[in-house]
């Protein structure tokens, strides 16, 4: 079924509840051409022209969920949001980019998911298209979480996400210099009207993880009617702070006992984290 | 032929077929193609392989046919409790379904040694290893129906380590050892003033090859099959079918489609012997084609191998003694492991003179994925480990590591640790002094920062202040054709009629240039103009496998002969007609004339509508088993190569980028630049893969992730700058043109240059291949 608008998409999913909604099929087509699933039908989300582009609402913009990539990684949407722009040019070769869209990686949800840590740096909302015209929203985190689930016939329409006006970087850590997952990715973005830095940390659990207390002790250090400049020692111990955050040391034994040793492999993992951690906020205070 | 491969030889091919390189002269408008030897001939199928025309194993259709699809074990070891079929075989479109009870010849099968069975009978040794088939209407269908076939295994404990197949349980009736090598050489008493000590691992490369795996099977009238695979050795795969099928070998007939890409034994037998029986049982044609996660479970790897090693030296740095331990994972079955053994416990000190060696090699059966046949198997290992055993040597001398190769590099004449004389030509010092002296790339210093291509790539996280770089060298060496007293013999027929030649030889073209060549061959010594190589199939006599840089040597010398054989039968009613040998007549343009000019006539009218055939032979001198210590003379031919890499290192994340990688090569002569070039640059792209990304993943024996995103391959952002500083053409007056293989011997040599380098780059010991970001992290405070 090709549906023209959302309405129509959801009309067509409300029907047959079997139906799997598919928009850049990046990952629903990988998985049906190799026979892990089988929808009993598909609703392309292709003609839906309503969510191919995006609006401005109250310092906020509505993003389409059918948004691809590589149209987010281009130059006009990266003034708007840089971090997501760059997230966008990461997340895999062209072809992929060219397809891929911002709503398919959120249902996807797959821990490596290149927008996602940046969608929860962002604090975003998805406003989700239900029955009967009905529209509600639900934060990206909540979403990820699995807090906030979609209901049958639900599909996500757009992506709210403010508007901050300041400095966002997104960093990723990959095992080659061509595309690649992500090994560690971090997404850091500054909200100079409330004076606060916010950070996600992608790709080392199932969902991104946000270092709150990180987050506040180093809005705590920055002189915002100023340079908005730290010490670079103050940068490092904010990566350290991230990363022993998102990748605790294990928690010691009931009977007090010396807990284990983290492997080699996590803790370069932390050691990654860190570093990006430190990275991107020296980028976004540059 | 893997990713890498792809990605360079195939655009190689497109300039030659579209338009000449940039930087390449060409021939001027108007001129002749080139032709002959010595020229940048474009293969013939570049066009086709470029536009997507160009058939291969996957195209394949007959009309009526069945789809095949193979149940493969879950578990890496296991014994088979009960196996019943009857649910599958009652599913509509099914049409046959066969275990190990529907195999009417040798239940077991294997290159070397028969220890394979076409079908898991009472235990599985390896996950996805092959317990039954199912011919179905649709393909759909037969892989619902293998899943319904219903197995109940008795999970046992999987051998995963190698290290702990010695004490373990036997796995296989043979036993866990599949081959000891104890090689003795020289004085196990002697020592050396320095000492170095090493432990490396090398991981598991998969062979990649970027086509799907596919295959078609044809019954035929007289009771025989048809199997049309893009097989890389027809005749041992046709043999060893029959034997399986309990069928006479003129009844089964291995027909080969266009390859897409080898790196070793192309097809898993897994899929020929299941699609000839399902074929013969149904009478009906049979296809399969198998997704990339049964190929990464099927097909032979790479082996993982273990390996210690303790250099002496003297004070100046001369080797005196080298002392080390092998170990390869051969995986559940043996298949090439054998011989994959010799080449590593040979080759195990490298082109250096060493005076005193004693090497232990073993190759042991385990649960893990197979190992066999992957180009450079075995060379490859140890020339990890010997350079960063050179590399330690000259750290611990305070010696510049590409001083210290210089001082103990081989020459002609030398003796191997084997005790044969290396009698090719061996201009070792000679590669490394042409890398060593080559300009080193210059640092982006000039450039905009963000123009920068960092460790991690255009958007990814490198931060220059982060990045340091290293310069690495290694030297490596690899045998030519099958070793250890191997019929390595070639039969080739050239035809001419009509002043068109014809090439029918078994020699398949697996991206390596065979066919190419062979027209080379026939331009050159018959002087026509327009000549085509025969498809292959196993009823053509024949070339052996394509493997070891065979075809070049003993294929294409075939092709010579039988073109020669032709070209004095069409010479000679001439040259006895005007008193003269036939060699003052020569041929060129197609037309024939005598060195004094006075007798000119066309190959045409000579031919006058004859049509002329010779069938000629090409065989190395023999070699020899390696005996109860190691020592023989087991190769025919020896290759050497030379690589410096420089790399930028993100030592706070551990990423590498390789920036550049420079190459001397010893290749006896240039036959054709382009194609030399061609395979020079994927080889070294393969030997990045295996340096940086390329390892499959197991976990208790599961294999782990079997895809390309768990299992990235080098794509071209990954691959450096190849320059080729230097091809030293000495001719090995042993082999037919004097020219030595070259696909191999940069692969084997590449990955130990890359961890050289990132050893410079970062301080670290870098002992393990792939490098994993953890091993290439360092301290800022260095350097």
């Amino acid at each position: 079924m090709l549906p023209s608008s959302l309405d129509e998409a959801v009309a067509a999913l409300s029907a047959m509840p079997a139906a799997v909604p598919v928009a850049g099929g990046t990952d629903l087509m990988a998985a049906v051409n190799s026979g892990l699933l089988r929808p009993a039908g598909l609703v392309g989300l292709g003609r839906v022209n309503e969510i191919r582009g995006w609006q401005y609402q109250d310092g906020h913009a509505l993003l389409g969920a059918g948004l691809t990539h590589a149209r987010m990684g281009r130059p006009d949407f990266a003034a708007l949001i840089p971090a997501l722009a760059a997230a966008a040019r990461a997340a895999g070769p062209p072809q992929i980019r060219n397809a891929g869209t911002l709503g398919g990686n959120i249902v996807s949800a797959a821990p490596t998911g290149d927008s996602l840590p940046v969608l929860a740096a962002l604090e975003a909302a998805v406003v989700v298209a239900g029955p009967d015209h009905g529209r509600r929203e639900i934060p990206v985190s909540h979403l990820l979480a699995g807090m906030d689930l979609l209901r049958p016939g639900e599909l996500v329409g757009w992506v709210r996400v403010p508007l901050l006006h300041a400095p966002q970087t997104y960093l990723k850590a990959t095992g080659r210099t061509g595309p690649a997952r992500a090994g560690a990715s971090v997404a850091l973005v500054l909200d100079p009207a409330r004076r606060s830095v916010r950070c996600a940390v992608g790709a080392v659990a199932p969902m991104p993880l946000r270092p709150l207390e990180a987050e506040r002790w180093i809005a705590g250090l920055i002189d915002w009617d100023g340079e908005r400049g730290v010490a670079p020692e103050a940068c490092a111990a904010f990566g350290e702070y991230v990363a022993g955050a998102c990748i605790p040391d294990p928690e010691p034994g009931e009977d007090g006992s010396e807990p284990p040793a983290l492997p080699p492999a996590v803790l370069h993992l932390r050691r990654t984290v860190a570093a990006l951690a430190r990275r991107a906020l020296g980028r976004a205070l540059a | 032929m893997t990713g890498p491969d792809a990605a360079t030889a195939n655009p190689a091919g497109l300039h030659g077929a579209l338009a000449p390189a940039p930087g390449d002269p060409g021939p001027p408008a108007g001129e002749p193609v080139p032709h002959g030897i010595g020229a940048s001939l474009p293969p013939a199928d570049a066009l086709p392989k470029t536009t997507g025309t160009f058939p291969y194993a996957a195209d394949l259709w007959a009309e009526g046919l069945l789809w095949a699809a193979v149940l493969r074990s879950p578990h890496p070891h296991a014994r088979i409790v009960s196996l019943d079929t009857s649910a599958a075989a009652r599913m509509p479109g099914v049409q046959a379904v066969i275990t190990h009870e529907d195999v009417p010849g040798d239940a077991t099968h294997g290159r070397t040694v028969a220890d394979r069975p076409v079908f898991a009978k009472d235990v599985v040794r390896h996950h996805g290893e092959p317990i039954a088939a199912v011919a179905a209407d649709h393909p759909d269908t037969a892989r619902l129906a293998a899943a319904a076939i219903d197995v109940e295994y008795e999970v046992l404990e999987p051998v995963t380590d190698p290290e702990k197949a010695f004490e373990a349980e036997p796995l296989h009736p043979d036993g866990n050892l599949i081959r000891h090598i104890p090689l003795r050489y020289g004085d196990p008493e002697i020592g050396g003033e320095v000492v170095v000590e090493g432990l490396y691992r090398v991981g598991r490369q998969d062979p990649a090859p970027i086509g799907a795996e596919a295959g078609l099977a044809v019954p035929r009238p007289d009771g025989g099959v048809e199997i049309y695979t893009a097989s890389t050795d027809p005749h041992t795969d046709r043999d060893l079918a029959a034997a399986c099928f309990g069928l006479p070998p003129e009844q089964v007939k291995v027909v080969v489609t266009g390859v897409p890409g080898a790196m070793g034994d192309r097809e898993d037998p897994g899929i020929q012997l299941p699609l000839g029986l399902l074929a013969l049982r149904t009478g009906r044609p049979v296809k399969i084609a198998l997704t990339r996660e049964e190929s990464f479970l099927g097909h032979a790897h790479r082996h993982p191998t273990l390996l210690r090693y303790r250099h002496h030296a003297d004070a100046e740095g001369r080797l005196v003694k080298v002392e080390a331990q092998i170990l390869l994972d051969a995986g559940a079955y043996a298949d090439a492991s054998a011989e994959s053994l010799a080449a590593a416990v040979a080759f195990a000190c490298g082109p250096y003179v060493v005076p005193h060696a004693f090497v232990e090699g073993w190759a042991v059966r385990t649960n893990n994925p197979p190992s066999g046949h992957v180009r450079g198997e075995g060379a490859l290992q140890v020339c990890a480990a010997y350079e960063g055993q050179m590399d330690k040597l000259a750290a611990k001398l305070g010696l510049d590591p590409a001083e210290l190769r210089r001082r103990n590099v081989m020459s002609t004449g030398d003796l191997l640790p084997t005790g044969q004389t290396v009698t090719c030509p061996a201009p070792v010092a000679e590669l490394l002094e042409a890398v060593r002296d080559a300009p080193l790339p210059a640092l982006p210093k000039d450039t905009p920062e963000d123009e920068w291509l960092l460790p991690g790539g255009p958007e990814g996280a490198g931060e220059p202040g982060a990045v340091r770089r290293g310069v690495g060298y290694a030297l490596g060496m690899v045998h030519v054709l099958g070793a250890e007293g191997a019929d390595e013999v070639s039969t080739a027929t050239v035809k001419v009629h009509d002043g068109v030649a014809t090439v029918i030889c078994a020699a398949v073209e697996t991206g390596q240039g065979f066919s190419t060549l062979a027209r080379q061959v026939v331009q050159e010594t018959l002087g026509v103009e327009e000549v085509h190589v025969a498809s292959v199939d196993s009823d053509q006599p024949p070339a052996g496998p394509a493997a070891h840089g065979r075809h070049t040597w003993v294929s294409a010398g075939a092709v010579e002969r039988a073109a020669k054989m032709v070209r004095t039968q069409l010479l000679q009613p001439l040259a006895h007609k005007f008193g003269m040998s036939t060699e003052l007549l020569s041929i060129a343009d197609g037309k024939i004339t005598s060195y004094d000019g006075v007798l000119s006539t066309t190959v045409a009218e000579t031919l006058d509508g004859k049509e002329l055939w010779a069938t000629a032979q090409c065989r190395p001198h023999p070699t020899e088993p390696l005996d109860e210590t190691g020592q023989g003379d087991a190769f025919v031919g020896l290759v050497f190569c030379a690589v410096r890499a420089v790399v930028d290192v993100d030592i706070e994340l551990g990423s590498v980028r390789v920036v550049e990688m420079s190459v001397a090569q010893d290749v006896g002569r240039v036959l054709n630049p382009r194609q030399l070039d061609a395979r020079i640059e994927a080889g070294v792209t393969q030997g990045i893969g295996t340096a940086l990304t390329e390892n499959l993943r197991t976990g208790k024996g599961i294999v782990r992730r079997p895809n390309f995103t768990g299992y990235p391959l080098p794509t071209a952002l990954d691959a450096p700058d190849i320059r080729i500083v230097k091809l030293v053409e000495e001719r090995d007056v042993v082999a037919p043109f004097g020219a030595k293989a070259a696909s191999a011997v940069p692969v084997v040599t590449s990955p130990a240059a890359v961890a050289a380098a990132v050893r410079a780059a970062t301080g670290r010991p870098v002992n393990r291949l792939p490098i994993r970001p953890q091993a290439a992290v360092a301290s800022p405070a260095r350097r």
